[in-house]
């Protein structure tokens, strides 16, 4: 049997359409469509600086053992060095999402990209 | 004491056609609540075969007939009567009703032969499916995570609404043929 007998052209016209639409709403809804657009950098108790992303620049922040430099490049924001033992805020990497975090404890630091609407309230690890 | 007069109920011949199609559609809709399914709210709806059948056949007022009585007796059987999974039925039974009732209307204006029963089922899949979610997400889970779902939902609709549409679509023909 022939599925395309038993379909009229406008069926098929409506079929065609339904299909194309699929992968858009794959993309819409689950696309990247959260490109963070700020950080806040977060230094012991001091009330938190905003950076924006789209300025490539770095930004030195001094904390109770040393000074961390964060570097911003393309969107994207990192740690480039820190005088913590780990360097855990380092191996973090680049960070250019919606909700994603990085942190060197030792240090008392945080990043949080944030985009237009903040995707997480908090994040318990 | 007088007898009291036993209750008497005039039933026409669309009354009895309307309860066999009903019935058979009741039967499809429970043998299709005891199938697994994967995902949760993916299921074929292959009693809205019945449905679009009797909408091509006797119009849409017995088509939302067959499709309503269908929601409250299988809920009736399942034992899913006011549950959320029979809001969730109710809701998309009406959606699809409303949908096909339009498109009832706008079939005569489209070029050519006008939509068949792939068409119909597709649109009222995909109407069904819009309206479970949405009283799925104002209802049940008011949060906005819920829409996530809506891809894979969606996808599902799409593929049981065509799936279903060629069933009718060759039920048709083929009684059609039987009657020729």
């Amino acid at each position: 049997m022939n599925p395309l007998a038993l379909m009229t052209k406008s069926d098929i016209v409506f079929v065609g359409i339904a299909i194309m639409l699929l992968p858009w709403l794959y993309i819409a809804f689950w696309g990247d469509g959260n490109s963070g657009e700020l950080a806040r950098i977060q230094v012991g108790k001091q009330t938190p600086v905003l950076i924006s992303l789209q300025t490539a620049q770095r930004y030195t922040f001094a904390g109770p053992l040393g000074n961390s430099i964060i570097e911003v490049k393309d969107g994207r924001i990192r740690f480039i060095s820190s005088p913590c033992k780990g360097k855990q805020c380092i191996h973090s990497g680049w960070l250019s999402k919606n909700g994603d975090f990085a942190a060197c404890l030792p240090n008392l630091m945080s990043i949080t990209v944030s985009g237009h609407h903040p995707r997480f309230d908090s994040i318990n690890f | 004491m007088p007898t009291p007069k036993p209750i008497q109920f005039h039933t026409t011949p669309d009354d009895h056609r309307i309860a066999a199609l009903a019935a058979l559609a009741i039967g499809i809709h429970i043998i299709e609540a005891a199938l697994p399914s994967p995902i949760p709210g993916v299921k074929p709806g292959l009693a809205n075969v019945i449905t679009l059948f009797v909408l091509f056949r006797y119009g849409w007022k017995d088509a939302a007939w067959v499709s309503l009585l269908r929601v409250l007796a299988g809920s009736l059987l399942i034992g899913s009567f006011l549950t959320p999974t029979f809001m969730l039925s109710l809701s998309g039974a009406c959606a699809s009703l409303a949908a096909l009732g339009l498109l009832c209307r706008l079939n005569t204006h489209l070029p050519g032969q006008g939509l068949g029963a792939v068409g119909f089922s597709l649109i009222a899949a995909i109407s069904h499916m819009t309206a479970q979610l949405v009283v799925a997400r104002y209802l049940i889970i008011p949060h906005d995570g819920l829409f996530h779902l809506l891809p894979v939902l969606m996808t599902a609709a799409v593929i049981f609404g065509i799936v279903s549409g060629l069933i009718t679509q060759s039920l048709l023909n083929h009684l059609d043929q039987q009657s020729a």
